[in-house]
């Protein structure tokens, strides 16, 4: 017998390769997008701190406008760098 | 009597000018007397004063004579036999037999009124203005007294016959020549019956002794006219009745009273007529509404009917009729076990769109379609029935009405407004007793026929999740799938149910376009190389797909390969981002070749995974498998016999599968046993759903038991609605609440006695 798959059609899901399911700001799933966005992944992108913590993005920058002294991050309230990895 | 000879003489003279004064038996006689003897009678009577007694013993004999010998010998024959229907001499020879002696009677009044003259008597028996008046009062009266009470039976039939040779139209069977009475070419027929007429009319007889007669028979008679016309025939009728009415009935009726002195014919023809108008109109809106439910299901071929029911609601007062026999009659034909729910809900779209026509205002809609609401929440399919209908192709009404929808709505804004306060008019009276609470009068009026399926739920949520769930399911079937169709249904249904509860389906479908997009930047790449199988992938945000059904399955190697390649594919694509696979999800393309055969098959991921075991090696044991696929060896042998009903597999011996590499002739042809199998959805079913949900219920549960020790069952399902319920999609009945807790019982989670339930010790 002799089989040829001519056309495999699989099913996936994408997801975020992150340490955490949340995001600690929105409480919102990382794969989900932040409350204020409407598409999740590449409209809504996880951005990560120096200090390993990651959130939306979207999140994270109204987050940090509203700190009027320190850019912390706000679990770990180290000062806040983005990690360009 | 008196002794003296003068009376003597007075007595015998009048005997012999009133001949009825002695025994019947010598009445008939034909007895002369002179104008000098009948001047000498007057004359003694006058002198001795005893004119009012004689004509008083007069009267009496006449009445004596009716009441014992001429009416019972009149009624005598109505009760000869039950001869046959057609003929119309019974009657006749009756009422002719009457009419002679009537006749007879007559002379003996007419002598007696010329005695009055001579003698001046004033006084008049009945009060009546003549003696043959006071006659035929008497006749009446003892006629109707002594009548036998089927008499109507035969007067029925004789004019039955009578208004049939007059109907010629309906009756074109007959040849015109033909008399529709006795079937003979040339009969008396017409003149019996004219005769009789004359005869009864003269008798003043017509209308009390037939007149209900007429009536009865001419209801009678329009029944089964209109009956006749209607069956199975859902034209516009009601202009042709009248007309035929008048044509027909109303110029027989005529014909029957034309000899009738006594009453004013034309007046008495109109009430009649009016009469018999309204009783057209009511007979036939009856038997119309006796149709309804086929009329409502022929929606719109019946339109002409429906048209004809609404201009005769107002003139007969049916309504609550129409209501009830419609309410029952859905109750009957439709709302059964019988019935699936597509039909339901197509004689759901025919109710409201043919009641709209009989009734804009929309609450007799209300009324009959309670019940249809109430048993299509209790059907569980009736969501899914619903939303695929929806988006389904082809002619259908729930689809059109969605197509349709956004023309209508400004429609509706304009001509609902305020400011018509002079058209405006109260809601019907029925609008009172509706069970619901009465609604804005607007809502009520702009029937739309979606929201209406929608409200029987009360919130949207459930059709926009089944909504996804069918959306879903389709788009994991069909890889080739027309995202282009789905993004047009998908923006009808947001005009319907609001942007944001649709938002998850705007997702998924955006996915599978980026899909078929990062499929080929994939595909592009150098590193990507396509040598062992063709692979494409769904690429879905999890998060916005309804739960799928997880199933464990480890593919073939080839494929995993495949596999690994992609999502590192994609890992260098999309920076940060991996994929979850889903195995058990998706559909393969698969060409295969044996000996003598060759087979192209669409089939599922972990049939062809069983096949490609099988390329590698010939034989495989059950047990051996399920461990190299990581499922249940029962459902593996499930999925098996599709390939052994194709004749590609078979089992060896118990346990033991191998390839089927020459065509088993003896075979028969295995029926396809997999079929509905593969028709499964991918998604969590809605029970699995709800199962999940009462897992969360089940803690509140025992927080309550620990707390509170016991309680009853209404008391639990109180709780759990004021501080559970909030967040679940559907909201539990008591009843459902039950079914679980009973399980708990059972699973000796749980302990119930005295209608209490307890958590055991």
């Amino acid at each position: 017998m002799k089989v040829t798959i001519k056309q495999w059609s699989g099913v996936a899901s994408w997801k975020w390769v992150a340490n955490d399911d949340n995001c600690g700001i929105c409480r919102m799933p990382f794969d989900s997008c932040c409350p204020d966005c409407k598409l999740p992944g590449d409209d809504c992108p996880l951005v990560w701190g120096q200090c390993s913590h990651c959130f939306h993005m979207h999140c994270i920058v109204k987050w940090l406008q509203s700190q009027t002294v320190n850019q912390q991050c706000p679990m770990c309230r180290q000062e806040w760098k983005f990690n360009n990895k | 009597m008196d002794e003296s000879p003068d009376s003597k003489k007075a007595w015998a003279l009048s005997q012999k000018i009133f001949p009825i004064l002695n025994d019947f038996s010598t009445c008939n006689q034909e007895d002369t007397f002179f104008k000098s003897q009948f001047e000498e009678l007057c004359n003694y009577m006058q002198a001795n004063g005893l004119q009012d007694f004689l004509q008083q013993l007069i009267i009496n004999q006449v009445e004596k004579r009716f009441r014992d010998e001429i009416v019972p010998a009149f009624w005598s024959y109505f009760q000869k036999s039950e001869l046959h229907n057609k003929d119309l001499n019974q009657f006749y020879n009756a009422v002719k037999s009457l009419y002679d002696n009537y006749k007879e009677m007559d002379k003996i009044t007419s002598g007696l009124e010329l005695f009055r003259q001579c003698t001046h008597v004033t006084k008049i028996p009945y009060n009546e203005k003549t003696i043959n008046n006071a006659l035929k009062l008497i006749l009446k009266a003892t006629v109707l007294a002594q009548s036998p009470l089927n008499y109507q039976a035969v007067t029925l039939s004789f004019y039955e016959t009578a208004l049939r040779i007059e109907d010629v139209d309906s009756y074109l069977g007959f040849d015109s020549g033909h008399c529709a009475a006795c079937d003979q070419d040339s009969c008396n027929c017409l003149h019996l019956l004219q005769e009789t007429n004359r005869k009864l009319s003269e008798m003043n007889l017509l209308e009390p002794l037939v007149g209900q007669t007429f009536t009865n028979l001419s209801h009678k008679y329009i029944y089964t006219h209109i009956q006749k016309m209607c069956k199975d025939n859902y034209d516009s009728f009601i202009t042709r009745l009248e007309t035929w009415l008048h044509t027909v009935v109303i110029v027989w009726l005529r014909k029957m009273y034309s000899f009738d002195t006594s009453i004013c014919l034309n007046e008495a023809m109109d009430t009649f007529q009016t009469k018999l108008v309204n009783y057209l109109y009511n007979s036939y809106t009856k038997i119309r509404i006796n149709q309804l439910f086929n009329i409502v299901i022929e929606y719109p071929e019946s339109l002409p009917a429906l048209e004809d029911i609404r201009l005769c609601l107002p003139r007969t007062d049916l309504k609550p009729l129409l209501m009830k026999k419609l309410q029952r009659a859905m109750e009957t034909r439709l709302l059964h076990h019988g019935v699936s729910t597509a039909d339901i809900l197509t004689a759901y779209v025919a109710t409201i769109k043919s009641l709209k026509v009989l009734d804009p205002t929309g609450v007799l809609l209300e009324s009959v379609t309670d019940p249809i609401h109430q048993y299509l929440r209790e059907r569980e399919d009736t969501v899914r029935c619903v939303m695929s209908s929806l988006t389904e192709e082809g002619p259908n009404d729930l689809a059109e009405e969605l197509h349709k929808r956004g023309a209508v709505d400004e429609n509706i804004n304009v001509e609902d407004g305020d400011d018509d306060w002079e058209t405006w008019t109260p809601d019907p009276i029925e609008a009172a007793v509706s069970p619901n609470p009465p609604k804005d009068v607007g809502s009520r009026r702009n029937v739309d026929i979606i929201s209406m399926l929608v409200d029987i739920y009360g919130s949207n949520e459930l059709f926009v999740n089944e909504y996804r769930n069918l959306l879903a399911d389709r788009l994991l079937s069909q890889y080739t799938s027309d995202t282009e169709k789905e993004i047009r249904y998908l923006e009808l249904l947001k005009l319907k149910f609001g942007d944001s509860n649709l938002h998850f389906c705007e997702v998924m479908l955006k996915d599978v376009v980026d899909s078929k997009r990062i499929n080929q930047r994939i595909k592009e790449d150098s590193e990507y190389s396509e040598s062992i199988v063709p692979l494409s992938t769904l690429i879905v945000s999890q998060q916005f797909w309804p739960p799928f059904k997880e199933e464990k399955l480890e593919l073939h190697s080839k494929v995993a390969e495949q596999i690994k390649q992609f999502t590192a594919g994609f890992e260098t694509l999309k920076g940060s981002r991996t994929l979850c696979w889903k195995n058990h999800l998706g559909v393969v393309n698969i060409e295969i070749e044996l000996n003598d055969r060759t087979f192209n098959l669409s089939v599922s991921p972990m049939q062809a995974t069983i096949l490609m075991h099988f390329q590698d090696k010939d034989t495989w044991q059950l047990e051996e498998l399920s461990n190299v696929m990581q499922c249940t060896a029962s459902l593996l042998r499930r999925k098996i016999s599709f390939w052994i009903s194709h004749g590609i597999l078979s089992e060896t011996s118990i346990d033991m599968f191998s390839v089927q590499n020459v065509e088993n002739k003896n075979l028969a042809k295995v029926v396809f046993c997999d079929e509905d199998f593969e028709a499964e959805s991918a998604m969590a079913s809605v029970q699995d759903q709800k199962d999940e949900e009462f897992q969360n219920i089940w803690t509140y549960i025992v927080g309550m038991l620990k707390n509170l020790d016991s309680l009853p069952l209404d008391r639990i399902h109180h709780m759990l609605k004021m501080f559970a319920f909030q967040g679940l999609t559907t909201e539990c009945s008591p009843s459902e609440l039950k079914v679980f807790l009973d399980r708990k019982v059972r699973k000796r989670l749980l302990i119930f006695s005295n209608n209490l339930y307890t958590l055991p010790k």
